[in-house]
């Protein structure tokens, strides 16, 4: 949650495309190969809607040609001769990091964050319903895919069905805040106490650094910069915990990360000194290897914090989002 | 080189009546543009472009507005008659009925913080305020019997059903309603200035059973409209008292509720954008000490409104008028609304009493909730239901 909207990011379907037709150009995939949906998604490691979609547009492209029987041939199917049936996996192509990344990874697990975010992003401002057909095709996923993130989401308590079975996600009220914030103080100090022996002396030097550079500093912050210090403090600093399922408990907490980071956005960056001392306070028991001090210390960030972010999120309510997901819809 | 500088104002139509305008117009030396926005299209200017305005007429969001950090703090020595200011502080420091709200968050303290305790610097410059309920015609009477108490609860009685309205704002509304279903359900809300999320999904589910009963003949959303549904039908609804000075001036018997559970209080007072520097800061600290001249203050009485000081406007008033609004005698002489129009006829008594028994029924102040994004969700759906 704490990563910015993939909005921006392309399309799967794109990644495909470009995948394949550089590999074409490059001749490793050579003129007259037979290309079918299931061994090209099982070559790259993605899942079928993508490739099928980027197939149809390579078609329209000229790059390859469909075949009547069944499939695509690279190159022009009447200039050749018939189509080879070639393990594709015999082949060496040129893939990058992006598709090699989701190797191993599940389909929901590629778009949860990314559709995670963006509802956060909006929830602040009001009510919305989910399309659950415009993710599949935003995502380029099928709707088992898109049932998995939403029913997940929906146990994370981000969305609910309405009483006509349609995904809303919103608002998020000062109540959810609260909730989240009683939940946190109770186990994020804890879980930084745990995971401080396994911190490197080099990060809380960094870190700590970087705050007495921001507080000595005449100008003001950077979005990017307090974001960035809040991230290593509540998010890096707990990656070496080797309890993942607490790691992921306090993450599940971390929603005024989102507030604080929108109200920059919408409405501008002010004195933060007061977050950067917290957190300085925090660093130094952190560096004296005081785990009970920097507990402590943790926990009144975190009062404080949640007390920025509740008259934060009063702020925000005066406004409409002004960027919404193609697949969410406004409702009130 | 230089442009001549024009103050850009923005407030409400109903606190900035013509004369107010045209008064401030004449007395001060720079041109000004007034902006009157009635939406929360205001607020959303104010918080996101400070550099838009330079004094804006806030009413209950000077916490939001200040978290924003769209104002920036007044110096209380540039401003005339301050003394009066701290003075009022002082004497209110601990009373959290009359005025409270306003002193509450006026104080920027040493921490950053806003507070009660008098300090060099204030956010917004308290100017006017007053109590608002229902209003309704005397037909009503024949209903409810003469000499029922005033309640809320007349707002949602099944006798008046496709004859009340009630206003569109979400924040007023709200609260109105919580008040209304309070009064007709027998149950007490904690705070109703700053309702649960319980609690506004039990006043907007009777809201929405009612609308869809037909209870509500309509819905307004400015003064204007509000004078307007009295002259079509409606007989009972939420009142401001600009329509009610406008009514009364056009011969609509028009009676403003005394609820027997208290008024809703409101204050509206005055900030200065925290982009304004140089000659602009100069020219907003003259538009607030013109306030504090008590002229305008004194057009806003013919409307019903009180001032922060009562004793500058005094002077700009004549006896009857002083008599009438704050002292709460029967009218010595017919009395005008700001626009000079008769209104009050003579011996008429003004609904409520004096200016001290009046401010001291509130029973809530006009407040942003803290869940006011789910209040809002919920009322859109009441609106469009």
């Amino acid at each position: 949650m704490a990563r910015a909207p993939t909005g921006g990011s392309k399309p799967y379907y794109q990644i495909v495309r470009e995948v394949l037709s550089a590999n074409v150009a490059a001749g490793n995939l050579p003129v007259g190969t037979r290309l079918l949906t299931t061994a090209v998604a099982d070559r790259l490691g993605v899942s079928r809607p993508p490739v099928k979609r980027a197939l149809e547009l390579l078609e329209a492209d000229g790059v390859i040609t469909a075949l009547s029987s069944q499939g695509y041939v690279v190159g022009d199917a009447a200039a050749g001769t018939s189509p080879e049936r070639t393990n594709l996996h015999r082949l060496e192509l040129d893939l990058p990091l992006e598709l090699g990344d989701n190797l191993g990874q599940a389909s929901w697990e590629r778009i949860f964050e990314a559709v995670e975010a963006e509802i956060l992003n909006c929830i602040p401002f009001g009510t919305f319903q989910i399309s659950e057909s415009l993710i599949g095709e935003h995502f380029d996923v099928s709707r088992t895919v898109v049932r998995d993130v939403l029913s997940r989401l929906d146990a994370r308590g981000l969305i609910v069905k309405d009483r006509s079975s349609h995904w809303i996600a919103g608002p998020l009220s000062a109540r959810m805040l609260d909730d989240a914030h009683e939940i946190r103080r109770l186990i994020e100090p804890g879980a930084l106490a745990s995971a401080m022996p396994m911190l490197s002396a080099g990060f809380l030097r960094d870190s700590r650094a970087a705050v007495t550079e921001a507080l000595e500093r005449s100008t003001a912050l950077s979005v990017g910069e307090v974001d960035a210090m809040e991230q290593a403090l509540h998010v890096e600093a707990l990656e070496p915990l080797r309890n993942r399922r607490l790691a992921g408990a306090v993450r599940l907490q971390q929603v005024s990360l989102v507030i604080n980071r929108l109200f920059a956005t919408y409405i501008g960056l002010h004195d933060e000194s007061d977050m950067l001392r917290e957190h300085a306070l925090i660093l130094d028991h952190m560096l004296l290897g005081d785990a009970e001090g920097a507990t402590v210390a943790m926990r009144h960030h975190l009062d404080a914090d949640h007390a920025r972010s509740r008259a934060r999120l009063k702020v925000l309510s005066v406004f409409d989002a002004a960027e919404i997901a193609p697949y969410l819809v406004r409702i009130h | 080189m230089s442009q001549p500088l024009k103050l850009r104002v923005i407030g409400r139509s109903e606190v900035l009546p013509r004369p107010v305008l045209e008064l401030a117009a004449a007395d001060l030396p720079f041109d000004i543009e007034f902006e009157l926005i009635d939406s929360v299209k205001g607020l959303q200017r104010v918080v996101s472009s400070p550099d838009t305005f330079d004094v804006y007429h806030q009413w209950h969001t000077v916490d939001l507005i200040w978290t924003a950090r769209a104002i920036q703090a007044i110096d209380l020595s540039r401003i005339d008659h301050a003394d009066l200011i701290r003075g009022q502080a002082y004497e209110r420091q601990g009373d959290a009925r009359a005025m409270g709200s306003v002193f509450n968050q006026l104080f920027l303290q040493p921490s950053g913080a806003l507070g009660s305790t008098p300090t060099g610097r204030i956010v917004m410059l308290p100017l006017l305020h007053g109590v608002d309920a229902f209003a309704y015609l005397p037909s009503v009477l024949k209903e409810f019997g003469n000499g029922t108490p005033n309640s809320w609860g007349w707002l949602l009685d099944p006798r008046l059903a496709g004859r009340v309205a009630i206003m569109s704002d979400p924040v007023l509304g709200m609260i109105e309603a919580a008040l209304a279903v309070e009064a007709s359900e027998d149950i007490r809300f904690a705070e109703v200035g700053n309702l649960t999320v319980e609690e506004i999904d039990t006043v907007v589910d009777i809201l929405l059973r009612k609308k869809k009963l037909g209870h509500f003949k309509t819905i307004w959303s400015n003064y204007l409209e509000c004078a307007r549904s009295m002259q079509r039908g409606v007989v009972l609804q939420s009142m401001f008292s600009p329509a009610l000075a406008m009514l009364r001036s056009q011969g609509v018997p028009v009676i403003a509720a005394v609820p027997r559970e208290g008024y809703r209080g409101w204050h509206v007072d005055l900030c200065i954008s925290s982009a304004a520097t140089g000659e602009r800061l100069d020219a907003a600290y003259a538009y607030l000490n013109w306030w504090m001249n008590g002229k305008g203050g004194a057009v806003t009485t013919r409307q019903g409104y009180y001032f922060a000081q009562p004793e500058l406007v005094r002077p700009h008033l004549s006896a009857a008028e002083w008599d009438y609004w704050y002292a709460g005698k029967p009218a010595e002489a017919v009395l005008t609304d700001p626009l000079g129009q008769p209104m009050v006829a003579l011996g008429e008594v003004r609904e409520g009493g004096s200016y001290f028994e009046r401010m001291s029924r509130v029973r809530v102040w006009n407040a942003f909730m803290d869940e006011h994004t789910y209040l809002v969700r919920r009322w859109r759906e009441f609106l469009e239901a």
